[in-house]
């Protein structure tokens, strides 16, 4: 953790702000204390054989179902990095130069402003990075154990921002948001705030259009047993198709079958009814729309390319007011 | 750039904040501050020196008007309120000047400055008295080895001891290596003696300016029987039953039954500040 | 010939004597009580702004009025220097020795100390009218 080598602006930054560098590596040393230690507990109950071949974790080992446990939260700790970063930005590095005064100092030695911000911006970046690099790698220790189970899949929110590569274009979207932020709204506390929203607003609205992003691929079979999503696929949609292939709305048998007597009280009738409902309206085939797990690159990607524009116009305006304010 | 000799120059240099309540911190500001000059710039609480320093400084822009100042490597500026980062150590503090100001530090200067304030390099900026923080705020604007020097309410957080001796330190500076220097003060003796150029501000308005030798010169303090004092400007005027004493600026010798005396720079300070805030009324 | 600094000024800002010529007086002071000789060198304008806080161009100003009236000398890159003395120096010198008869005998009369110095200053004032400083 020398900072012996740097130089300028970049010293500068480093030196004032050691304390949150050191917090940066406590909190990888104690992730990985906990990862550890919990591969380490589960490594000592031997996995249980199945009949069929194959080895699945023992129904008595604690240790698995508290990794299981810590590498879910750890993902969302993980989705925390790119907020917390934006904050920090906001807050402690951009805002308060403003609030305390400091920036009277900062701008009239030698260095530009934009210098004098660019050496703040690059090297938070910079520490982000290496922190998040860091962690995500603690988390893949815990993840090569448990991925693939019940919540934990490579679509799951959590999983898919660790596993991935848009964490690192959401730090610097938020690197780049607080930097504007934290100028606009010379208070430190209130800059703080409004970038948390913001930040939360964003990894809140790019979650749930992720998966519009690409179209989903559509299997169909016929009506009746069930219909297993190939591909390790993330099913988006299922249900019925008529003879045009049209899809059909489930609700008019549901609603058929809920009109019918006896339904409630009869065992299998509600089925029966159902079914017959569908055959009368053609709805012979089912479907199942899903994203296969090859679409998890191409999605990172693009939703990466959405965030690096966002941080790009947003560290430009950041820029901009910067050189409109002072000389 | 500035034109030759020319450390500082303000031409219909004006400011105005945002907000609809306030108005104008300065205004119509003309002003052409020689090189090598030590300059005080007074004026009460709310005349505008803040805002002219931290145009000067390139900290803001101005609304209209333009100022001319050396580029930002070439200026150093002491704000108000001493600003430092509190976490830093006093060493670090000083080497942050190093760093933001690649070629230009000299940390004999700074270094001095500092440890003629008898604490350690190691403590903390935030755990520093007032005083102790100009002194550690001064060493990094003379470490910066700059043509022009801005000081705003530089002596206000000294005892008297520190004063006199941060006084003469950079008047040494100045003596050595031609440093123009502006320092602003709402008390006058803090300066006096040390100024040789004069720059008074009230209500936003530049009042005086020049040489502190040319101002008194130029003016006369005159008592004697009331009488027509024309063609001098008078400045202020007081009768007091049959005796006339007024302050004029001088156009050509005085002649008549009056005394005349050269005012002190207190007198004409003085009397120029009353003489705008009535007219301001 | 004496090394470092031999005089230092000291300033009275509420003396309402003009600083540059508080420099100048008390030059010339030490020029008379012989603490300043030709060849000594008067401190350099930093020497002095150091340690009184007055702005330097008083100083320069100061030494150059000295240097009109042909006291000192100023020597690229070395310094101001000390060209000529000043009065009549020396206790043991003969105009001292006639004052200080005539002083006796003005007491011997019964002068007070307050006539003399009346009596001096109206002499003075009469054969020195005109000189400043």
């Amino acid at each position: 953790m020398s900072t012996l080598a740097l130089k300028g602006p970049y010293w500068v930054t480093l030196r004032q702000y050691r304390r949150t560098l050191w917090l940066a590596v406590a909190a990888v040393a104690a992730s990985l204390a906990v990862i550890g230690g919990l591969r380490i507990w589960d490594a000592q109950t031997p996995d249980r054989h199945l009949v069929g071949g194959g080895l699945v974790p023992a129904d008595e080992n604690r240790g698995y179902e508290t990794l299981r446990l810590a590498v879910e939260s750890g993902s969302a700790y993980l989705l925390l990095v790119p907020l917390l970063v934006g904050v920090f930005v906001a807050g402690p590095l951009v805002a308060r130069e403003f609030e305390s005064g400091t920036y009277k100092l900062s701008l009239t030695q030698s260095v530009s402003p934009a210098a004098w911000l660019r050496a703040k911006l690059v090297s938070t970046t910079a520490v982000a990075f290496l922190t998040l690099l860091a962690l995500m790698g603690v988390f893949r220790i815990g993840w090569s154990r448990v991925s693939d189970t019940y919540y934990l899949t490579w679509a799951d929110r959590g999983p898919y921002e660790a596993t991935g590569i848009v964490l690192f274009a959401y730090v610097l979207a938020a690197v780049a948001v607080g930097a504007l932020v934290g100028q606009l709204i010379r208070r430190t506390l209130v800059a703080m705030a409004a970038t948390g929203l913001v930040m939360g607003l964003v990894l809140l609205v790019m979650g749930s259009f992720r998966w519009s992003i690409l179209s989903v691929k559509t299997i169909t079979a016929p009506a009746g047993p069930t219909l297993w999503t190939p591909e390790n696929g993330l099913v988006m949609d299922s249900g019925l198709l008529t003879a045009s292939g049209a899809r059909f709305d489930q609700l008019i048998c549901w609603e058929e079958a809920a009109r019918t007597p006896g339904t409630d009280v009869t065992e299998g009738l509600w089925g029966k009814v159902e079914a017959q409902c569908q055959a009368r309206h053609g709805a012979t085939t089912q479907y199942v729309d899903y994203h296969p797990e090859s679409h998890f690159w191409p999605t990172q990607l693009i939703e990466s390319g959405i965030l690096l524009a966002l941080a790009a116009v947003a560290a430009y305006a950041a820029f901009r007011v910067l050189r409109a304010r002072h000389r | 750039m500035t034109r030759d000799g020319i450390a500082l120059e303000a031409d219909l240099l004006g400011k105005k904040y945002g907000g609809r309540a306030r108005g104008w911190a300065l205004r119509e500001c003309d002003l052409a501050l020689p090189a090598g000059r030590v300059c005080a710039l007074v004026g009460p609480n709310g005349a505008g020196k803040s805002t002219l320093l931290a145009l000067a400084a390139g900290l803001i822009r101005p609304t209209e008007g333009t100022i001319e100042a050396p580029a930002r490597e070439r200026l150093a500026y002491v704000a108000q309120d001493k600003p430092l980062h509190p976490r830093l150590t006093v060493a670090d503090t000083l080497r942050m000047g190093r760093e933001l100001n690649p070629g230009r530090w000299d940390d004999t200067v700074a270094r001095r400055i500092v440890e003629g304030g008898g604490f350690s390099s190691d403590t903390l900026v935030r755990d520093l008295s007032g005083g102790q923080r100009t002194r550690v705020a001064l060493a990094l604007a003379l470490g910066k080895r700059a043509e022009l020097l801005l000081l705003d309410e530089p002596m206000a957080d000294l005892d008297p001891l520190a004063r006199h001796q941060l006084m003469g330190l950079l008047m040494a500076d100045a003596a050595e290596h031609g440093t123009t220097v502006v320092m602003s003060s709402h008390i006058l003796t803090e300066l006096e003696g040390s100024c040789d150029h004069l720059v008074l501000l009230h209500g936003g308005k530049v009042r005086l300016e020049g040489p502190v030798d040319d101002l008194l010169a130029a003016h006369t303090l005159l008592t004697g029987p009331i009488g027509d004092l024309a063609p001098h400007t008078v400045v202020e005027s007081r009768t007091t039953g049959r005796q006339l004493t007024a302050l004029i600026r001088r156009e050509g010798p005085v002649e008549g039954p009056w005394e005349t005396s050269e005012p002190s720079l207190e007198d004409l300070l003085l009397a120029h500040l009353r003489t705008t805030e009535g007219a301001s009324a | 010939m004496v090394q470092g600094i031999v005089v230092e000024y000291r300033i009275d800002r509420r003396s309402g004597v003009a600083t540059y010529l508080q420099i100048v007086q008390q030059t010339k002071q030490a020029l008379r009580m012989g603490l300043l000789e030709p060849g000594d060198r008067l401190p350099t304008a930093r020497e002095v702004v150091e340690a009184t806080a007055i702005n330097p161009n008083t100083v320069l100003k100061a030494y150059r009025e000295l240097e009109r009236e042909g006291l000192v000398e100023a020597r690229r890159g070395l310094g101001t220097f000390v060209r000529a003395t000043l009065g009549t120096g020396p206790a043991d010198s003969p105009l001292r020795g006639e004052l200080a008869d005539w002083a006796r005998r003005a007491r011997a009369e019964g002068l007070e100390r307050e006539d003399v110095a009346a009596l001096f200053t109206s002499v003075l004032k009469e054969h020195f009218e005109g000189d400043d400083a």
